[in-house]
């Protein structure tokens, strides 16, 4: 079953330069946020903009230090914490949607209900409501739970924010699968158990990996709901990084920058290392024959 | 309302059990949690308050800021107090979020309190008037009414807030510009009038010299200024025109109550109008004389984002020659890092509306932050954060906060004669606080002003004239002021 | 879309007894497997939803300490009686409908450049890919300083070919350009990913079929590669318009609504009335409409390809 990865034709080094240029345009808003994260405040709004500078590691200290008002001394900025709460919540939550989703996505696969298309919609539905709608009622109902300011609240928040795409997508993968086999393995004594975890399963890693990519980026980056259900020790990066917006001054660009370009690296890693099977996994699910 | 008594009790236990931050009672281990906006002189308290506070009652006291990044600080705090978590036992709080959140039952009348204890009278008469009249009285009274009233507490007043920061706007301008001999001498031909070079020159500025500055100042790439070739192009002035927050109804007021005109007079309910008051000849005079100097402000005037941080970067980066801005923004502009004009900035008092009789009117929005108490603490909590209210207002703690960027509201304090050589703004700061005034403080306040901003906004970027805007303005005050029962 | 599911009931339930056979019994494997994501669902999304759709029949002001009294409906007469709701959809229309069509075009161009092996492509690649794993807030607040008359790099290169300062967001129609282009950079290569991935699942044998027949390259295009990227071209307009119609961050960040109110979208409009005005209410009413009309165009939307599908056939 599993599609070889196939190109239309090959091209040399020559197509590389073309791409080149264009991949670095489409980088470029990104490369300056990066060179930004290495210039001084006066360098980040100079005046024409300034390519080439002298870099600073500053920013990047100040992620992690601040000068205290009174005494000009160090502190820690909590920030190293911050970043740990950033990924053991998004690789949890997404890693959890993927499991039940999983589940659930073989069971309508496999053992459709009545108004089967029905449920799936419904399920889809949640994902289009505005967040700030559910906010309050939320709020009031993790208050009440005490699931406020714990890892166990945001996570299975976000658990829920990524299931209905995991659903959609893994569903799509067991709709591929020829049956046939399935049953080829029952028939030889094959357990239900082994069935889904030895033809099913393997067959679909690809696409898998393809749906935890996708669940990482729609989560990584959520802001409205980690600033209003994390507490100061359950805050995550993108709450953190809001301090950089306005103050004592407007935006503090370096910061900014420096944060962002730091919690670029983890996801950044991720994807790059399942690129293959970030794009094998979506043609798997997706493409009817 | 009962089930709210309910809720209350179910997330009391919950918290309490939780171990979030709630005080057992009988014992003198105290916890204050404290909802902060994250910036310097809100970790000023909390670094001052571990090096120096010492509860005269005797409590180990714990002063937990929760600092929040700005920008997300109202939906942070709003959402807490809304839905009932009982989280913070005081908060810095936007002088105007007073009506939505007394009426909610979250924040503390204070004048009982008030009432019993001298030393905290002696503090409500020592700090300035404008201030009580803006960051404490709930409904609002104005100046004139608190001090036709008597000294606080004054019988059916209610009192709130205590100032966190006060703030004013004060002229930053470029001290080796204004007092270039050249320029000084090209400006007195041209205008006939002085550049203002000094502290005293500022004085005696007005709005109409402050557009002859404009005018004077704008210059292209490659003109002269002050002897050097310019690299880019250079203004002469800018002041808010943004339309996030309050970033333009700040000023705008300051233009209308300085010309006699008025905004919804909330002190003067249920008689005071919206219609014909807030489109008054006056006011939209007063609004196209704030329009017209917008041609001499930097191209992003034109966006409508001109908000009091984008003046703040085109100063510090030498884009402009004076902007009227917070003095709470004035620290990273004396900041060689961040600022290309650290060692070149000088402050003075905002211009104003010249009167008839020569003199300059000044009258201003009042910015800054109160900190209020909250509703659900024990009588134990309340008597500490009444401690703490007082260190905080104690000559020697607002001393040190302005040393380190804060400010004083106490009249006793800013005329101690060290203070005005604290920060370079001081002596503006001090002469400005006395005029000044403060927007809406009832429930529906976000609603008038995201409006206001609205209709300004498009007067500014050019797609209504002034006098549109105000009556849309107008208009839309009326019905719900009168729906809600504010005006009959 | 959902077709093909086999009804395959296995055969293993295992005969033990009390409640652990009743519930691995075969006849309930479906529900079972189902159960931990609908339960995960309906606590934190579905009960809440119902919670606020309960809201919306009162008068309830999450501010105010009054007892809410029921309404019925007269908060969905308010708001769809309000001129404003009916602008910021229009607005919102105009913002969704240009912002997915750039995507397409160009996450479509950029799938076609990415469909041929090449040296490095797994690196070149990459670069195209950064743009959505970016927060909105830092896209929005770089692209505003971009869009900035004096410091900003876009009008530093069009003030390069202009005597007049450049002014992005100055007028109503710049704002709305000056988001599009914020939010089609950011979701484009998702577009790409999706196109890309039915690019290289063409079979090669019908490439060099047409070859053979000498088909022309737009013959080529329309016979043989667009059906293998119809069904996820399909995909990527549904999730990208149901994601893009909440689009709140970078409006809000780049122009807070503005000038006026000419890019205040439906996002920003309910944020304002839940948050700022604490209308919570009447808010959870507007959220309503909103996820009505998305339903309906999902399922107008769904309905067609359906159809065209089975025309196909």
């Amino acid at each position: 079953m599993a599609r070889k990865y196939r190109e239309i034709g090959k091209a040399g080094w020559g197509y590389t330069a073309i791409t080149s240029v264009v991949g670095f345009i489409y980088f470029f808003p990104v490369l300056w946020i990066i060179l930004t994260a290495f210039k001084t405040r006066t360098d980040a709004l100079a005046v024409p903009p300034k390519l080439f500078f002298t870099p600073t590691l500053e920013n990047f200290t100040s992620v992690f230090f601040r000068a205290s008002i009174t005494t000009g001394t160090s502190q820690a900025t909590d920030m190293g914490l911050y970043f740990f709460n950033s990924i053991f919540i998004a690789f949890t939550s997404v890693g959890l949607a993927l499991i039940v989703g999983t589940l659930a996505a073989y069971a309508f696969s496999r053992y459709p209900l009545r108004g089967n298309d029905t449920y799936l919609f419904i399920i889809l539905t949640t994902r289009m409501m505005p967040p700030i709608v559910v906010i309050i009622p939320i709020f009031l109902m993790f208050r009440l739970s005490g699931l406020a300011g714990s890892y166990w609240g945001i996570i299975l928040l976000y658990t829920a924010f990524n299931i209905p795409f995991s659903i959609w997508l893994v569903k799509s993968f067991f709709d591929e699968l020829n049956p046939e086999i399935e049953d080829a393995a029952r028939m030889d004594g094959a357990s239900e158990r082994r069935v889904f975890f030895r033809f099913c399963i393997p067959q679909i890693l690809a696409g898998l990996s393809a749906t935890f990519v996708f669940g990482l980026i729609l989560t990584w980056n959520e802001f409205l709901f980690a600033l209003l259900l994390t507490g100061v020790e359950t805050r995550t990066v993108p709450v953190a990084m809001a301090r950089t917006l306005g103050g004592e001054v407007g935006v503090d660009y370096g910061l900014l920058a420096a944060i962002v370009t730091l919690f670029l690296v983890p996801i950044f890693f991720v994807t790059f290392l399942l690129q293959n099977q970030l794009l094998r996994g979506v043609t798997f699910g997706t493409v009817k024959k | 309302m009962k089930t709210r008594n309910v809720l209350s009790g179910l997330m009391g236990a919950t918290v309490l059990a939780a171990g979030l931050g709630a005080t057992p009672a009988l014992s003198a281990d105290i916890t204050i949690t404290m909802a902060a906006p994250d910036w310097p002189p809100t970790r000023f308290m909390k670094e001052h308050f571990d090096q120096t506070y010492q509860s005269p009652d005797g409590n180990n006291t714990t002063l937990d800021m929760d600092f929040i990044p700005w920008p997300s600080f109202y939906e942070r705090v709003a959402a807490s107090l809304t839905s009932g978590e009982q989280k913070y036992q005081m908060i810095v709080t936007d002088s105007q979020w007073l009506g939505a959140f007394v009426e909610g039952g979250y924040y503390l009348n204070l004048t009982d309190k008030i009432k019993e204890d001298p030393e905290l009278q002696a503090i409500m008469q020592d700090l300035h008037p404008a201030l009580v009249s803006a960051y404490s009285t709930y409904p609002h009274k104005t100046r004139a009414q608190l001090e036709a009233m008597g000294p606080a507490p004054a019988e059916g007043v209610n009192y709130y807030g205590f100032p966190q920061f006060p703030d004013t706007y004060v002229t930053f301008y470029r001290e080796d510009i204004f007092c270039n001999e050249g320029e000084m001498a090209a400006f007195q031909a041209k205008y006939g009038t002085n550049l203002p070079c000094t502290y005293e020159d500022w004085q005696d500025t007005d709005w109409q010299k402050w557009g002859q500055i404009g005018e004077f100042f704008q210059r292209s790439a490659g003109e002269m200024l002050a002897g050097e070739t310019l690299a880019d192009d250079f203004y002469g002035i800018a002041y808010q025109a943004g339309k996030g927050y309050d970033f333009s109804t700040m000023a705008i007021n300051a233009f209308i109550w300085q010309q006699g005109g008025d905004i919804w007079d909330e002190s003067k309910m249920p008689d005071a109008q919206a219609e014909g008051v807030v489109n008054s000849d006056v006011a939209v005079a007063a609004f196209e004389e704030y329009l017209s100097y917008l041609q001499y402000m930097p191209p992003v005037a034109q966006t409508g984002q001109m908000d009091i941080f984008v003046i703040q970067d085109l100063y510090m980066q030498g884009k402009v020659g004076a902007i009227i801005d917070w003095v709470g923004l004035g620290e990273p502009v004396l900041d060689p890092s961040a600022s290309t004009v650290s060692d070149k900035s000088a402050f003075g008092p905002a211009p104003g509306t010249r009167k008839a009789d020569g003199s300059i009117d000044r009258t201003g929005n009042i910015g800054g932050q109160p900190f209020v108490l909250t509703t659900w603490n024990s009588d134990e909590v309340v008597n500490e954060a009444l401690n703490v209210v007082k260190w905080w207002l104690s000559p020697d703690t607002q001393l040190a906060a302005t040393a380190n960027g804060g400010q004083s509201g106490l009249m006793s304090v800013m005329a101690m004669p060290e203070y005005n050589g604290l920060r370079p703004w001081n002596r503006a700061h001090v002469e400005m606080i006395d005029w000044q005034k403060d927007v809406w403080h009832i429930p529906e306040f976000f609603e008038l002003l995201t409006q206001q901003q609205e209709e300004f906004d498009k007067a500014i970027t050019g797609q209504i004239s002034a006098k549109d805007a105000l009556d849309a303005v107008a208009e839309f005050q009326q019905e719900l002021l009168e729906d809600i029962g504010f005006i009959e | 879309m959902a077709e093909l599911a086999t009804d395959n009931l296995g055969t293993q339930g295992a005969a033990r007894g009390g409640f652990g056979a009743w519930l691995l019994d075969p006849k309930r494997r479906g529900a079972l497997l189902v159960t931990p994501a609908i339960t995960i669902l309906f606590v934190m999304n579905i009960f809440p939803l119902m919670w606020s759709f309960g809201l919306s029949f009162f008068n309830y002001k999450a501010s105010s300490p009054r007892v809410p009294s029921f309404r019925g409906l007269s908060n969905y007469e308010r708001v769809l009686t309000d001129d404003k709701t009916w602008e910021r959809f229009q607005t919102t229309a105009v913002i969704v409908g240009s912002s997915v069509l750039l995507q397409l075009i160009v996450g479509f161009l950029l799938a076609l450049m990415f469909a041929k092996a090449f040296p490095l492509r797994r690196i070149v690649l990459m670069l195209v890919l950064t743009p959505m794993m970016l927060s909105f807030v830092s896209v929005g607040v770089f692209f505003k300083l971009f869009y900035e008359p004096t410091f900003g790099i876009v009008s530093y290169v069009m003030n390069l070919f202009t005597t007049e300062k450049f002014v992005m967001l100055g007028s109503p129609a710049g704002a709305i350009a000056g988001i599009v282009i914020a939010d089609a950079w950011m979701w484009s290569p998702f577009v790409m990913l999706l196109v890309l991935a039915g690019l290289v699942s063409v079979p090669k044998y019908l490439y060099e079929a047409a070859e053979i027949d000498r088909a022309s390259s737009w013959r080529t295009f329309w016979t043989i590669t667009f059906p293998y990227i119809k069904s996820l071209l399909l995909l990527a307009i549904l999730f990208r318009t149901i994601e893009t119609f909440k689009l709140f961050d970078i409006v809000y960040i780049i122009t807070e609504g503005g000038p006026g109110s000419s890019t205040e979208t439906i996002a920003v409009f309910l944020y304002r009335n839940a948050f700022q005005f604490f209308q919570t209410s009447r808010s959870a009413a507007l959220a309503y409409i909103v996820l009505f009309i998305v339903i309906v165009l999902t399922n107008l939307y769904l309905y067609a390809v359906n159809r065209r599908a089975q025309e196909a056939n």
